[in-house]
Protein backbone atom coordinates (compact mmCIF):
# COMPACT_ATOMS: atom_id res chain seq x y z
CA UNK A 1 0.00 0.00 0.00
CA UNK A 2 2.69 2.41 0.97
CA UNK A 3 4.63 1.37 -2.10
CA UNK A 4 1.76 2.29 -4.36
CA UNK A 5 1.31 5.74 -2.86
CA UNK A 6 4.99 6.47 -3.08
CA UNK A 7 4.90 5.44 -6.73
CA UNK A 8 2.05 7.84 -7.35
CA UNK A 9 3.86 10.56 -5.50
CA UNK A 10 6.84 10.06 -7.75
CA UNK A 11 4.72 10.37 -10.85
CA UNK A 12 3.69 13.87 -9.90
CA UNK A 13 6.50 16.04 -11.19
CA UNK A 14 8.19 18.13 -8.53
CA UNK A 15 7.59 21.86 -8.99
CA UNK A 16 10.15 23.16 -11.43
CA UNK A 17 12.28 26.16 -10.71
CA UNK A 18 12.24 29.10 -13.11
CA UNK A 19 15.54 28.05 -14.66
CA UNK A 20 14.34 24.49 -15.15
CA UNK A 21 11.06 25.43 -16.72
CA UNK A 22 12.51 27.95 -19.15
CA UNK A 23 15.70 26.00 -19.74
CA UNK A 24 15.37 25.91 -23.50
CA UNK A 25 14.59 29.59 -24.21
CA UNK A 26 17.13 30.66 -21.62
CA UNK A 27 19.85 28.54 -23.19
CA UNK A 28 18.88 29.89 -26.60
CA UNK A 29 19.01 33.47 -25.39
CA UNK A 30 22.34 32.76 -23.75
CA UNK A 31 23.72 31.38 -27.02
CA UNK A 32 22.55 34.41 -28.99
CA UNK A 33 24.03 36.83 -26.47
CA UNK A 34 27.23 34.80 -26.44
CA UNK A 35 27.37 34.94 -30.24
CA UNK A 36 27.09 38.72 -30.39
CA UNK A 37 29.49 39.16 -27.47
CA UNK A 38 32.04 36.95 -29.19
CA UNK A 39 31.56 38.88 -32.44
CA UNK A 40 32.13 42.15 -30.61
CA UNK A 41 35.05 40.84 -28.60
CA UNK A 42 36.81 39.27 -31.56
CA UNK A 43 37.94 42.68 -32.77
CA UNK A 44 39.87 43.28 -29.56
CA UNK A 45 42.24 40.63 -30.90
CA UNK A 46 41.76 40.77 -34.67
CA UNK A 47 42.36 44.10 -36.41
CA UNK A 48 39.06 45.67 -37.45
CA UNK A 49 38.57 46.48 -41.12
CA UNK A 50 35.46 48.57 -41.71
CA UNK A 51 35.33 47.64 -45.39
CA UNK A 52 35.26 43.95 -44.74
CA UNK A 53 33.18 43.30 -41.62
CA UNK A 54 31.15 45.20 -39.12
CA UNK A 55 30.66 45.10 -35.37
CA UNK A 56 27.39 44.58 -33.45
CA UNK A 57 27.55 48.03 -31.82
CA UNK A 58 28.03 49.78 -35.18
CA UNK A 59 25.23 47.69 -36.69
CA UNK A 60 22.86 48.54 -33.86
CA UNK A 61 23.76 52.19 -34.25
CA UNK A 62 23.02 52.28 -37.97
CA UNK A 63 19.88 50.21 -37.46
CA UNK A 64 18.56 52.90 -35.12
CA UNK A 65 19.70 55.57 -37.59
CA UNK A 66 17.89 53.92 -40.50
CA UNK A 67 14.81 53.42 -38.39
CA UNK A 68 14.68 56.99 -37.09
CA UNK A 69 15.33 58.57 -40.47
CA UNK A 70 12.45 56.50 -41.85
CA UNK A 71 14.67 55.09 -44.60
CA UNK A 72 14.26 51.49 -43.53
CA UNK A 73 10.49 51.72 -43.18
CA UNK A 74 10.19 53.43 -46.55
CA UNK A 75 12.23 50.69 -48.24
CA UNK A 76 10.16 48.00 -46.53
CA UNK A 77 6.92 49.69 -47.54
CA UNK A 78 8.09 49.87 -51.16
CA UNK A 79 8.94 46.18 -51.14
CA UNK A 80 5.70 45.25 -49.41
CA UNK A 81 3.53 46.43 -52.33
CA UNK A 82 4.60 43.87 -54.96
CA UNK A 83 4.82 41.29 -52.18
CA UNK A 84 1.16 41.78 -51.31
CA UNK A 85 0.01 41.80 -54.95
CA UNK A 86 1.99 38.72 -55.90
CA UNK A 87 1.16 36.79 -52.77
CA UNK A 88 -2.57 37.56 -52.93
CA UNK A 89 -2.69 36.45 -56.54
CA UNK A 90 -0.79 33.29 -55.61
CA UNK A 91 -3.26 32.47 -52.83
CA UNK A 92 -6.32 32.98 -55.04
CA UNK A 93 -5.03 31.22 -58.15
CA UNK A 94 -3.15 28.49 -56.29
CA UNK A 95 -5.99 27.50 -54.00
CA UNK A 96 -8.50 27.50 -56.85
CA UNK A 97 -6.33 25.42 -59.17
CA UNK A 98 -5.43 23.04 -56.35
CA UNK A 99 -9.04 22.51 -55.31
CA UNK A 100 -10.18 21.86 -58.88
CA UNK A 101 -7.29 19.42 -59.32
CA UNK A 102 -8.33 17.60 -56.17
CA UNK A 103 -12.04 17.71 -56.86
CA UNK A 104 -11.99 16.50 -60.47
CA UNK A 105 -9.83 13.44 -60.77
CA UNK A 106 -9.18 13.92 -64.49
CA UNK A 107 -8.04 17.52 -64.04
CA UNK A 108 -5.70 16.27 -61.33
CA UNK A 109 -4.27 13.62 -63.66
CA UNK A 110 -3.85 16.15 -66.43
CA UNK A 111 -2.20 18.94 -64.47
CA UNK A 112 -0.15 17.05 -61.89
CA UNK A 113 2.88 16.23 -64.09
CA UNK A 114 2.85 19.67 -65.67
CA UNK A 115 2.82 21.41 -62.31
CA UNK A 116 5.52 19.09 -61.01
CA UNK A 117 7.75 20.04 -63.93
CA UNK A 118 7.14 23.73 -63.25
CA UNK A 119 7.74 23.31 -59.54
CA UNK A 120 10.96 21.36 -60.08
CA UNK A 121 12.46 23.86 -62.46
CA UNK A 122 14.11 26.84 -60.82
CA UNK A 123 11.61 29.44 -61.96
CA UNK A 124 13.81 32.17 -60.51
CA UNK A 125 15.71 31.63 -63.72
CA UNK A 126 12.90 33.37 -65.56
CA UNK A 127 13.40 36.51 -63.47
CA UNK A 128 15.65 38.32 -65.97
CA UNK A 129 13.12 37.71 -68.72
CA UNK A 130 10.20 38.88 -66.59
CA UNK A 131 12.08 42.01 -65.60
CA UNK A 132 13.04 42.79 -69.18
CA UNK A 133 9.48 42.22 -70.34
CA UNK A 134 7.47 43.86 -67.56
CA UNK A 135 9.96 46.47 -66.49
CA UNK A 136 11.45 47.24 -63.13
CA UNK A 137 8.25 48.43 -61.51
CA UNK A 138 5.72 46.76 -59.28
CA UNK A 139 4.29 44.45 -61.94
CA UNK A 140 7.55 42.65 -62.77
CA UNK A 141 8.32 41.98 -59.13
CA UNK A 142 4.75 40.93 -58.37
CA UNK A 143 4.90 38.42 -61.22
CA UNK A 144 8.17 36.92 -59.99
CA UNK A 145 6.68 36.60 -56.50
CA UNK A 146 3.53 35.06 -57.92
CA UNK A 147 5.50 32.51 -59.96
CA UNK A 148 7.48 31.42 -56.92
CA UNK A 149 4.66 31.43 -54.38
CA UNK A 150 1.81 29.86 -56.37
CA UNK A 151 3.03 26.25 -56.44
CA UNK A 152 3.01 25.54 -52.69
CA UNK A 153 -0.63 26.65 -52.66
CA UNK A 154 -1.53 24.49 -55.66
CA UNK A 155 0.10 21.37 -54.30
CA UNK A 156 -1.11 21.81 -50.74
CA UNK A 157 -4.71 22.58 -51.70
CA UNK A 158 -4.58 19.56 -54.04
CA UNK A 159 -3.24 17.32 -51.27
CA UNK A 160 -5.74 18.77 -48.80
CA UNK A 161 -8.75 18.02 -50.95
CA UNK A 162 -7.54 14.52 -51.64
CA UNK A 163 -7.02 13.97 -47.92
CA UNK A 164 -10.67 14.68 -47.11
CA UNK A 165 -11.98 11.59 -45.43
CA UNK A 166 -14.74 10.08 -47.59
CA UNK A 167 -16.05 8.24 -44.56
CA UNK A 168 -16.69 11.53 -42.79
CA UNK A 169 -18.59 12.86 -45.78
CA UNK A 170 -20.77 9.75 -45.78
CA UNK A 171 -21.33 10.02 -42.04
CA UNK A 172 -22.47 13.64 -42.31
CA UNK A 173 -24.79 12.71 -45.17
CA UNK A 174 -26.24 9.68 -43.37
CA UNK A 175 -26.95 11.69 -40.26
CA UNK A 176 -28.90 14.18 -42.33
CA UNK A 177 -26.31 16.93 -42.59
CA UNK A 178 -26.89 19.60 -45.19
CA UNK A 179 -24.47 20.56 -47.93
CA UNK A 180 -23.44 23.51 -45.74
CA UNK A 181 -22.58 21.19 -42.85
CA UNK A 182 -20.55 19.12 -45.26
CA UNK A 183 -18.44 22.11 -46.19
CA UNK A 184 -18.15 23.70 -42.75
CA UNK A 185 -17.65 20.55 -40.70
CA UNK A 186 -15.62 18.31 -43.00
CA UNK A 187 -14.13 19.88 -46.09
CA UNK A 188 -12.90 23.27 -44.89
CA UNK A 189 -11.42 21.96 -41.61
CA UNK A 190 -9.51 19.33 -43.52
CA UNK A 191 -8.27 21.49 -46.41
CA UNK A 192 -7.47 24.69 -44.53
CA UNK A 193 -4.52 23.33 -42.53
CA UNK A 194 -2.88 22.23 -45.76
CA UNK A 195 -3.33 25.66 -47.28
CA UNK A 196 -1.88 27.39 -44.24
CA UNK A 197 1.08 24.99 -44.28
CA UNK A 198 1.49 25.91 -47.94
CA UNK A 199 1.40 29.59 -47.02
CA UNK A 200 4.34 29.06 -44.68
CA UNK A 201 6.42 27.64 -47.51
CA UNK A 202 5.18 30.22 -49.96
CA UNK A 203 6.18 33.12 -47.71
CA UNK A 204 9.81 32.04 -47.82
CA UNK A 205 9.73 31.71 -51.60
CA UNK A 206 7.99 35.05 -51.99
CA UNK A 207 10.77 36.69 -49.97
CA UNK A 208 13.28 35.17 -52.38
CA UNK A 209 11.21 36.59 -55.21
CA UNK A 210 11.27 40.11 -53.88
CA UNK A 211 15.02 39.99 -53.32
CA UNK A 212 15.67 38.64 -56.80
CA UNK A 213 13.47 41.30 -58.34
CA UNK A 214 15.13 44.09 -56.43
CA UNK A 215 18.69 42.88 -56.82
CA UNK A 216 18.18 42.84 -60.55
CA UNK A 217 16.75 46.19 -61.16
CA UNK A 218 15.20 48.60 -58.73
CA UNK A 219 15.74 52.07 -57.40
CA UNK A 220 14.15 51.51 -54.02
CA UNK A 221 13.09 48.69 -51.74
CA UNK A 222 14.82 46.60 -49.13
CA UNK A 223 16.65 44.34 -51.59
CA UNK A 224 17.95 47.37 -53.42
CA UNK A 225 19.05 48.87 -50.08
CA UNK A 226 21.11 45.80 -49.25
CA UNK A 227 22.74 45.70 -52.67
CA UNK A 228 23.46 49.46 -52.63
CA UNK A 229 24.96 49.48 -49.12
CA UNK A 230 27.10 46.55 -50.23
CA UNK A 231 28.31 48.48 -53.25
CA UNK A 232 29.05 51.48 -51.02
CA UNK A 233 30.94 49.28 -48.55
CA UNK A 234 28.58 50.59 -45.85
CA UNK A 235 28.66 47.26 -44.11
CA UNK A 236 27.07 48.38 -40.88
CA UNK A 237 23.99 49.57 -42.76
CA UNK A 238 23.95 46.47 -44.92
CA UNK A 239 24.01 44.23 -41.84
CA UNK A 240 21.22 46.31 -40.32
CA UNK A 241 19.06 45.69 -43.41
CA UNK A 242 19.96 41.99 -43.43
CA UNK A 243 18.89 41.70 -39.80
CA UNK A 244 15.65 43.50 -40.62
CA UNK A 245 14.91 40.90 -43.32
CA UNK A 246 15.84 38.06 -40.99
CA UNK A 247 13.47 39.39 -38.32
CA UNK A 248 10.65 39.77 -40.84
CA UNK A 249 11.22 36.29 -42.24
CA UNK A 250 11.25 34.71 -38.80
CA UNK A 251 8.16 36.63 -37.68
CA UNK A 252 6.24 35.63 -40.81
CA UNK A 253 7.13 31.92 -40.80
CA UNK A 254 6.97 31.44 -37.04
CA UNK A 255 3.78 33.51 -36.92
CA UNK A 256 2.11 31.20 -39.41
CA UNK A 257 3.43 28.19 -37.53
CA UNK A 258 1.96 29.62 -34.32
CA UNK A 259 -1.35 30.35 -36.04
CA UNK A 260 -1.42 26.77 -37.31
CA UNK A 261 -0.97 25.47 -33.79
CA UNK A 262 -3.60 27.83 -32.39
CA UNK A 263 -6.18 27.41 -35.13
CA UNK A 264 -5.81 23.75 -36.02
CA UNK A 265 -4.98 21.99 -32.74
CA UNK A 266 -6.25 18.73 -34.22
CA UNK A 267 -3.32 18.70 -36.58
CA UNK A 268 -0.57 19.29 -34.04
CA UNK A 269 2.24 16.85 -34.50
CA UNK A 270 1.51 16.12 -38.12
CA UNK B 1 6.01 2.53 -31.02
CA UNK B 2 8.99 3.86 -32.83
CA UNK B 3 7.54 2.92 -36.14
CA UNK B 4 4.15 4.41 -35.40
CA UNK B 5 5.70 7.68 -34.37
CA UNK B 6 7.77 7.89 -37.48
CA UNK B 7 4.95 7.88 -40.00
CA UNK B 8 3.83 11.51 -39.82
CA UNK B 9 6.72 13.52 -41.11
CA UNK B 10 7.68 16.06 -38.50
CA UNK B 11 6.14 19.45 -39.09
CA UNK B 12 9.54 21.03 -39.32
CA UNK B 13 10.50 18.74 -42.15
CA UNK B 14 7.34 19.59 -44.06
CA UNK B 15 7.95 23.25 -43.57
CA UNK B 16 11.23 22.79 -45.36
CA UNK B 17 9.65 21.51 -48.50
CA UNK B 18 10.71 23.65 -51.33
CA UNK B 19 11.02 21.15 -54.07
CA UNK B 20 8.64 18.77 -55.65
CA UNK B 21 9.01 16.41 -52.70
CA UNK B 22 6.42 18.51 -50.94
CA UNK B 23 3.70 16.59 -52.63
CA UNK B 24 5.07 13.25 -51.68
CA UNK B 25 5.41 14.28 -48.08
CA UNK B 26 2.05 15.88 -47.63
CA UNK B 27 -0.03 13.42 -49.52
CA UNK B 28 1.25 9.92 -48.88
CA UNK B 29 -0.60 7.72 -51.35
CA UNK B 30 -3.77 9.74 -51.11
CA UNK B 31 -5.58 8.33 -54.14
CA UNK B 32 -7.19 5.01 -53.42
CA UNK B 33 -6.11 2.76 -56.25
CA UNK B 34 -8.99 2.33 -58.63
CA UNK B 35 -9.53 -1.19 -59.82
CA UNK B 36 -8.15 -1.55 -63.34
CA UNK B 37 -11.19 -2.19 -65.45
CA UNK B 38 -9.67 -1.83 -68.86
CA UNK B 39 -6.70 -0.33 -70.65
CA UNK B 40 -8.09 3.19 -70.77
CA UNK B 41 -8.65 3.37 -67.04
CA UNK B 42 -5.22 2.03 -66.26
CA UNK B 43 -3.43 4.47 -68.55
CA UNK B 44 -5.71 7.44 -68.02
CA UNK B 45 -3.46 9.30 -65.56
CA UNK B 46 -0.38 8.86 -67.73
CA UNK B 47 -2.16 9.75 -70.94
CA UNK B 48 -3.85 12.82 -69.48
CA UNK B 49 -0.61 13.96 -67.83
CA UNK B 50 1.47 13.56 -70.96
CA UNK B 51 -1.37 14.93 -73.06
CA UNK B 52 -1.57 18.21 -71.18
CA UNK B 53 2.17 18.75 -71.57
CA UNK B 54 2.03 17.97 -75.28
CA UNK B 55 -0.98 20.23 -75.67
CA UNK B 56 0.79 23.10 -73.95
CA UNK B 57 3.82 22.69 -76.20
CA UNK B 58 1.60 22.54 -79.31
CA UNK B 59 -0.35 25.67 -78.40
CA UNK B 60 2.88 27.44 -77.59
CA UNK B 61 4.35 26.31 -80.89
CA UNK B 62 1.50 27.37 -83.18
CA UNK B 63 0.61 30.53 -81.26
CA UNK B 64 2.57 32.82 -83.61
CA UNK B 65 0.63 31.34 -86.57
CA UNK B 66 -2.78 32.14 -85.09
CA UNK B 67 -2.13 35.41 -83.33
CA UNK B 68 -0.03 38.08 -84.93
CA UNK B 69 2.38 39.28 -82.33
CA UNK B 70 3.48 42.87 -82.17
CA UNK B 71 7.09 43.51 -83.06
CA UNK B 72 7.94 44.21 -79.42
CA UNK B 73 6.43 40.99 -78.16
CA UNK B 74 8.11 39.01 -80.93
CA UNK B 75 11.42 40.04 -79.48
CA UNK B 76 10.55 38.13 -76.32
CA UNK B 77 8.95 35.19 -78.02
CA UNK B 78 10.32 31.80 -78.79
CA UNK B 79 8.80 28.49 -79.77
CA UNK B 80 9.44 25.00 -78.43
CA UNK B 81 11.06 23.98 -81.70
CA UNK B 82 13.44 26.95 -81.52
CA UNK B 83 14.32 26.02 -77.92
CA UNK B 84 14.90 22.41 -78.92
CA UNK B 85 17.11 23.54 -81.79
CA UNK B 86 19.10 25.80 -79.52
CA UNK B 87 19.52 23.05 -76.95
CA UNK B 88 20.77 20.70 -79.65
CA UNK B 89 23.15 23.35 -80.99
CA UNK B 90 24.51 24.12 -77.52
CA UNK B 91 25.37 20.49 -76.91
CA UNK B 92 26.51 19.71 -80.47
CA UNK B 93 28.98 22.58 -80.62
CA UNK B 94 30.06 21.90 -77.04
CA UNK B 95 29.57 25.52 -76.01
CA UNK B 96 27.52 24.38 -73.07
CA UNK B 97 30.15 22.22 -71.34
CA UNK B 98 32.26 24.99 -69.88
CA UNK B 99 29.49 26.97 -68.14
CA UNK B 100 27.79 23.73 -67.14
CA UNK B 101 31.02 22.50 -65.57
CA UNK B 102 31.46 25.72 -63.61
CA UNK B 103 27.90 25.51 -62.29
CA UNK B 104 28.22 21.83 -61.50
CA UNK B 105 31.42 22.41 -59.55
CA UNK B 106 29.78 25.08 -57.39
CA UNK B 107 26.79 22.83 -56.84
CA UNK B 108 28.79 19.72 -55.98
CA UNK B 109 31.26 21.38 -53.61
CA UNK B 110 28.53 23.32 -51.81
CA UNK B 111 26.29 20.29 -51.42
CA UNK B 112 29.17 18.09 -50.26
CA UNK B 113 30.11 20.68 -47.63
CA UNK B 114 26.50 20.92 -46.50
CA UNK B 115 26.34 17.15 -46.05
CA UNK B 116 29.70 17.05 -44.29
CA UNK B 117 28.62 19.71 -41.80
CA UNK B 118 24.87 19.06 -41.59
CA UNK B 119 24.96 15.34 -40.84
CA UNK B 120 27.27 15.34 -37.81
CA UNK B 121 25.80 18.57 -36.47
CA UNK B 122 22.27 17.19 -36.85
CA UNK B 123 23.21 14.04 -34.94
CA UNK B 124 24.90 16.13 -32.23
CA UNK B 125 22.00 18.48 -31.60
CA UNK B 126 19.57 15.56 -31.83
CA UNK B 127 21.44 13.73 -29.09
CA UNK B 128 22.21 16.65 -26.78
CA UNK B 129 19.38 18.71 -25.34
CA UNK B 130 21.69 21.52 -24.37
CA UNK B 131 23.24 21.92 -27.82
CA UNK B 132 19.77 21.75 -29.31
CA UNK B 133 18.55 24.59 -27.11
CA UNK B 134 21.58 26.67 -27.92
CA UNK B 135 21.51 26.14 -31.67
CA UNK B 136 17.76 26.44 -32.07
CA UNK B 137 17.50 30.25 -32.42
CA UNK B 138 20.21 30.30 -35.08
CA UNK B 139 18.69 27.44 -37.04
CA UNK B 140 15.24 29.02 -36.92
CA UNK B 141 16.56 32.40 -38.02
CA UNK B 142 18.77 31.16 -40.86
CA UNK B 143 16.23 28.68 -42.07
CA UNK B 144 13.47 31.26 -42.34
CA UNK B 145 15.66 33.85 -44.03
CA UNK B 146 16.12 33.65 -47.79
CA UNK B 147 19.81 32.87 -48.34
CA UNK B 148 19.87 35.36 -51.15
CA UNK B 149 20.01 38.17 -48.62
CA UNK B 150 23.59 37.22 -47.78
CA UNK B 151 24.71 37.29 -51.38
CA UNK B 152 26.01 40.90 -51.48
CA UNK B 153 27.96 40.21 -48.30
CA UNK B 154 29.34 36.93 -49.58
CA UNK B 155 30.35 38.66 -52.80
CA UNK B 156 32.22 41.28 -50.84
CA UNK B 157 34.09 38.60 -48.96
CA UNK B 158 34.75 36.03 -51.66
CA UNK B 159 34.52 37.98 -54.89
CA UNK B 160 32.95 36.80 -58.11
CA UNK B 161 34.63 33.42 -58.25
CA UNK B 162 33.67 29.92 -57.33
CA UNK B 163 33.69 30.29 -53.58
CA UNK B 164 30.89 32.79 -53.13
CA UNK B 165 28.70 30.44 -55.16
CA UNK B 166 29.80 27.50 -53.04
CA UNK B 167 28.95 29.40 -49.87
CA UNK B 168 25.46 30.35 -51.07
CA UNK B 169 24.78 26.75 -52.10
CA UNK B 170 26.17 25.58 -48.76
CA UNK B 171 23.96 27.89 -46.67
CA UNK B 172 20.92 26.87 -48.70
CA UNK B 173 21.50 23.14 -48.58
CA UNK B 174 22.75 22.93 -44.99
CA UNK B 175 19.48 23.51 -43.16
CA UNK B 176 17.25 20.90 -44.83
CA UNK B 177 19.91 18.27 -44.12
CA UNK B 178 20.58 19.53 -40.59
CA UNK B 179 16.93 19.80 -39.56
CA UNK B 180 15.88 16.49 -41.08
CA UNK B 181 18.82 14.66 -39.52
CA UNK B 182 17.88 16.20 -36.21
CA UNK B 183 14.25 15.15 -36.53
CA UNK B 184 15.30 11.64 -37.49
CA UNK B 185 17.65 11.36 -34.54
CA UNK B 186 15.00 12.65 -32.16
CA UNK B 187 12.58 10.02 -33.37
CA UNK B 188 14.98 7.12 -33.01
CA UNK B 189 13.60 4.29 -30.91
CA UNK B 190 14.58 4.90 -27.27
CA UNK B 191 14.21 1.20 -26.51
CA UNK B 192 16.82 0.25 -29.10
CA UNK B 193 19.17 2.91 -27.77
CA UNK B 194 18.77 1.56 -24.25
CA UNK B 195 19.36 -1.98 -25.42
CA UNK B 196 22.56 -1.05 -27.20
CA UNK B 197 23.68 0.96 -24.20
CA UNK B 198 22.97 -1.96 -21.87
CA UNK B 199 25.34 -4.03 -23.92
CA UNK B 200 28.04 -1.48 -23.27
CA UNK B 201 27.91 0.69 -26.38
CA UNK B 202 29.50 4.11 -26.34
CA UNK B 203 27.79 7.19 -27.80
CA UNK B 204 29.62 6.59 -31.09
CA UNK B 205 28.23 3.05 -31.31
CA UNK B 206 24.74 4.32 -30.50
CA UNK B 207 25.00 6.75 -33.37
CA UNK B 208 26.44 4.19 -35.77
CA UNK B 209 24.16 1.25 -34.89
CA UNK B 210 20.82 2.84 -34.03
CA UNK B 211 20.53 6.53 -34.60
CA UNK B 212 21.89 7.02 -38.09
CA UNK B 213 20.30 3.93 -39.68
CA UNK B 214 17.00 4.89 -38.08
CA UNK B 215 17.06 8.43 -39.34
CA UNK B 216 18.04 7.42 -42.88
CA UNK B 217 14.59 8.15 -44.38
CA UNK B 218 14.65 11.60 -42.82
CA UNK B 219 18.17 12.28 -44.03
CA UNK B 220 17.25 11.24 -47.55
CA UNK B 221 14.16 13.46 -47.50
CA UNK B 222 16.39 16.29 -46.33
CA UNK B 223 18.82 15.55 -49.13
CA UNK B 224 16.04 15.80 -51.68
CA UNK B 225 15.05 19.21 -50.38
CA UNK B 226 18.69 20.23 -50.22
CA UNK B 227 19.16 19.42 -53.90
CA UNK B 228 16.31 21.73 -54.84
CA UNK B 229 17.73 24.49 -52.73
CA UNK B 230 21.24 23.95 -54.00
CA UNK B 231 20.09 24.30 -57.61
CA UNK B 232 18.26 27.48 -56.63
CA UNK B 233 21.42 28.69 -54.92
CA UNK B 234 23.51 28.09 -58.03
CA UNK B 235 21.03 29.98 -60.18
CA UNK B 236 20.75 33.07 -57.99
CA UNK B 237 24.44 33.19 -57.12
CA UNK B 238 25.29 33.13 -60.80
CA UNK B 239 22.68 35.73 -61.63
CA UNK B 240 24.15 38.32 -59.35
CA UNK B 241 27.72 37.50 -58.55
CA UNK B 242 29.62 35.30 -60.92
CA UNK B 243 31.65 35.56 -64.04
CA UNK B 244 30.98 32.11 -65.46
CA UNK B 245 28.34 29.44 -65.35
CA UNK B 246 24.98 28.48 -66.73
CA UNK B 247 23.18 31.24 -64.83
CA UNK B 248 25.56 33.87 -66.20
CA UNK B 249 24.90 32.55 -69.68
CA UNK B 250 21.16 32.92 -69.12
CA UNK B 251 21.35 36.47 -67.77
CA UNK B 252 23.52 37.55 -70.67
CA UNK B 253 21.14 35.91 -73.11
CA UNK B 254 18.16 37.65 -71.52
CA UNK B 255 19.95 40.95 -71.92
CA UNK B 256 20.44 40.18 -75.63
CA UNK B 257 16.81 39.02 -76.04
CA UNK B 258 17.97 35.48 -76.84
CA UNK B 259 14.96 33.99 -75.14
CA UNK B 260 15.62 30.52 -76.56
CA UNK B 261 18.91 30.34 -74.67
CA UNK B 262 17.18 31.38 -71.44
CA UNK B 263 14.65 28.58 -71.84
CA UNK B 264 17.39 26.11 -72.75
CA UNK B 265 19.18 26.96 -69.52
CA UNK B 266 15.95 26.60 -67.56
CA UNK B 267 15.35 23.18 -69.07
CA UNK B 268 18.89 22.04 -68.31
CA UNK B 269 18.54 23.14 -64.69
CA UNK B 270 15.14 21.43 -64.37
CA UNK B 271 16.34 18.18 -65.93
CA UNK B 272 19.44 18.11 -63.73
CA UNK B 273 17.44 18.72 -60.60
CA UNK B 274 14.86 16.08 -61.50
CA UNK B 275 17.60 13.60 -62.39
CA UNK B 276 19.40 14.14 -59.11
CA UNK B 277 16.17 13.80 -57.14
CA UNK B 278 15.54 10.51 -58.93
CA UNK B 279 19.08 9.40 -58.10
CA UNK B 280 18.47 10.11 -54.42
CA UNK B 281 15.24 8.15 -54.65
CA UNK B 282 17.16 5.16 -55.98
CA UNK B 283 19.69 5.58 -53.19
CA UNK B 284 16.89 5.64 -50.67
CA UNK B 285 15.33 2.46 -52.01
CA UNK B 286 18.72 0.77 -51.89
CA UNK B 287 19.48 1.95 -48.33
CA UNK B 288 16.04 1.12 -46.98
CA UNK B 289 15.93 -2.38 -48.33
CA UNK B 290 16.37 -3.89 -44.88
CA UNK B 291 13.49 -1.89 -43.46
CA UNK B 292 10.17 -3.71 -43.38
CA UNK B 293 7.38 -1.70 -45.03
CA UNK B 294 9.77 1.11 -45.79
CA UNK B 295 7.53 2.14 -48.64
CA UNK B 296 4.78 3.03 -46.22
CA UNK B 297 6.91 5.48 -44.36
CA UNK B 298 8.00 7.95 -46.92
Amino acid sequence: MTDVTSDIAQDVAPPLSFAQRYRKPLLGLFAVVLFFAAWQAAFLVVPFNKLFISKPDLIAESFVDLLLSGELLRDLAVSAVPFLYGFTAAVIVGVMVGIVMGWRMRVGYALDPLMTVFYASPLVALAPLVIVFFGVGVSGKAIIIFLLAVFPFIFNAYAGVRAVDRLLINVVRSLGGSEKDLYLKVIVPSVLPYIVAGARIAVGRALIGILVGEFFAASEGIGYAIARFGDLFALDKMFACIFAIMVIAVVLTEGIRWAERAAFPWRVGQ
Amino acid sequence: MGRARRVPVASRAIAMSESQTLKAELAPAGEPAAPARNGWHRFEPVLLGAGSIVLLLLVWGILPQIVTLSAGTKLFFTTPSQVAGTLWRLFATGVIWKPLGVSAAGFAIGLAMAIAVGLPLGVLIGRSRMLNAMFDPFITAFNATPRLVFLPLVMLWFGLGLWSKVLIVFIGALFPILINTYEGVRNADKLLINVVRSFGAKEWDVARLVVVPNSMPYIIAGLRLAIGRAVLGVVVAEFFGSEAGLGVMMVQAAGRYQVDIVFSGLIIFAVLSLAMTALVQILENRLSRWRPQHAAEF
